[in-house]
């Protein structure tokens, strides 16, 4: 497979800081993966996310040391407004995340789509059947200022996703969402992930990272100190040191294994652990 | 959807029509025919269903004007011929007429403009400059400010109710809410200023500045209307301009 993101020895500090925010940072993502990029507040994720959009270095000034390179080019070798159509960026802060030039929901997500210069009937078109994906369409006549922190994420998400771009990296989508909308834009990404889309995801819901994330990156003080497949990352005991947490089922089959109860694997999703008793139960009463 | 003949107009219209008036009335220097706008003004208004908020803003906005330009120019104006005395004051001929001029002009104007504003979705106008060639930044800064107005004053009640569990006091005399002014509007401009970074990433996320032609949901419609008016418009000033310096 192809690596669509491929950054190597890349550090970076923002204009008016002493500090590195990002130290020596090498990786690759294939086209077509997702990747969940963990570690603690602080620890430069969200300074990642800028990165391989292009915010850095064309936005934010500062130093950069490094190769980004996204689909075969430099990042600095790109312009700012092409890289919108590639990569799409949901970030942190829902509030902000609004034009404030249109007066409904509708409009709002259709924007990108207009910035790009799509004919209208297909701007229609994408835009109700984001609307349904992100299970919003009761909300399309609304103004963005008047939703709530939730609706507004979704909002963001829709108004990314309906630009169709091949890579979306998402920052804390989930933050402002319940439980059962959580869920929900879980599903959205993993359909995009489906239709072959290449997925970064920052997130602290470790549950849904072992769910449905691929791989896994371990920020920690702007290092990237772990990477590979989320179950190999999860069951190494070097992720401990960093205090982040894991996913709950891992964090209580860890407990088990301290008190003296063999298991057969490590479990990172729910229905894995009672998997792994019964095959270490059954091994010791043949 | 509107079905109101006026308010359908495209808005580029509705502005020629606007300067037509305010043309007009440099034109011709009698102030019958200044004054007589106003009427013509106020009959489009109630056509267009927005009589009455219309009439209210002309009244609150341009009476005391015009009644303190007409009172100046009544008893300040140069003239000879006196026709009362107030005090030390005289009142001129001269002053009077020149006083109905100045103000029938001034009513015409403003009240002109009040109802292009009055029929006029600022969405729609914008859209036609853009249209015209005006370009997408213009417009989105125009847009934007008119939706990050009320979003600003929502946030300037939140930081007050903030600033209240702080323990700041907002309610009182005049000297307690004066001082009350500053806690609130320090974080105000700060956080106003520190979203427009945001606000960048956003649009930037949304494409933006994309080396594309935008397209727009949001489309004009020209009438046939829109098309006879202006014409009509042209050919009277220049029928006006033409009785007035050639005959």
């Amino acid at each position: 497979m192809k690596n669509i993101i491929e950054i190597k020895n890349m550090s970076y500090r923002y204009p008016v800081s002493d500090d590195f925010c990002l130290k020596n940072i090498t990786f690759s993502i294939q086209k077509g993966a997702f990747t969940a990029i963990v570690g603690n507040n602080g620890a430069g994720k969200t300074t990642l996310c800028n990165a391989i959009r292009g915010f850095v270095p064309h936005f934010y000034k500062g130093e950069l040391a490094g190769e980004v390179i996204v689909d075969g080019k430099q990042i600095v070798d790109y312009q700012l407004g092409q890289l919108g159509e590639k990569i799409g960026y949901v970030f942190q802060n829902p509030f902000s995340q609004i034009s404030g030039v249109k007066d409904s929901v509708f409009n709002e997500v259709a924007y990108g789509l207009e910035n790009l210069g799509v004919p209208v009937d297909e701007i229609i078109q994408k835009v109700e059947d984001v609307l349904k994906l992100v299970n919003i369409e009761h909300l399309r006549g609304k103004n963005p200022f008047e939703l709530s922190g939730g609706q507004r994420q979704r909002v963001a998400l829709a108004a990314i996703i309906v630009m169709d771009p091949d890579i979306l990296v998402i920052d804390e989508p989930t933050s402002q969402l319940d439980p059962i909308g959580t869920e929900d834009i879980f599903d959205v990404i993993r359909l995009m992930k489906e239709r072959g889309k290449t997925v970064l995801l920052v997130e602290h819901k470790m549950d849904l990272i072992a769910e449905y994330a691929d791989n896994i990156l371990v920020l920690h003080e702007g290092a990237l100190v772990m990477q590979g497949p989320v179950r190999e990352v999860f069951s190494d005991p070097k992720y401990a040191t960093f205090n982040i947490q894991y996913p709950h089922v891992t964090e209580v089959a860890l407990n088990l294994i301290d008190i003296g109860v063999p298991l057969k694997f490590i479990p990172i999703r729910n229905e894995e652990l009672p998997k792994a008793l019964k095959m270490e139960w059954e091994e010791n009463n043949d | 959807m509107k079905l109101n003949p006026i308010l359908n107009l495209h808005p580029l219209t509705k502005l020629y029509f606007s300067l037509f008036v305010t043309i007009s009335v440099i034109i011709i220097p009698s102030y019958i025919f200044a004054f007589t706008w106003f009427p013509i003004l106020l009959v489009i208004a109630i056509i267009a269903g927005v009589g009455k908020q219309y009439l209210d803003i002309v009244v609150k906005a341009l009476v005391l004007l015009l009644g303190i330009v007409f009172i100046m120019q009544l008893f300040f104006y140069p003239g000879d011929q006196v026709i009362g005395e107030w005090w030390i004051f005289e009142a001129t001929k001269e002053g009077l007429q020149y006083g109905l001029v100045l103000t029938s002009r001034v009513l015409a104007m403003g009240s002109a403009f009040i109802l292009f504003f009055r029929i006029t979705e600022i969405r729609d106008f914008v859209k036609a400059l853009e249209d015209l060639g005006m370009p997408p930044m213009g417009a989105y800064i125009v847009l934007s400010t008119l939706q990050i107005i009320p979003e600003m004053r929502r946030q300037a009640h939140t930081i007050m109710e903030a600033q209240k569990t702080r323990g700041v006091e907002t309610e009182g005399s005049l000297l307690i809410r004066a001082k009350a002014f500053i806690p609130i509007l320090t974080p105000l401009i700060l956080s106003s200023i520190a979203s427009t970074e945001e606000r960048a990433i956003t649009l930037e996320s949304r494409a933006f500045s994309a080396p594309t032609k935008k397209t727009s949901l949001h489309k004009l419609k020209r009438s046939n209307s829109d098309r006879t008016i202006p014409i009509v418009l042209l050919i009277l000033m220049i029928s006006l301009i033409i009785w007035r310096f050639f005959l």
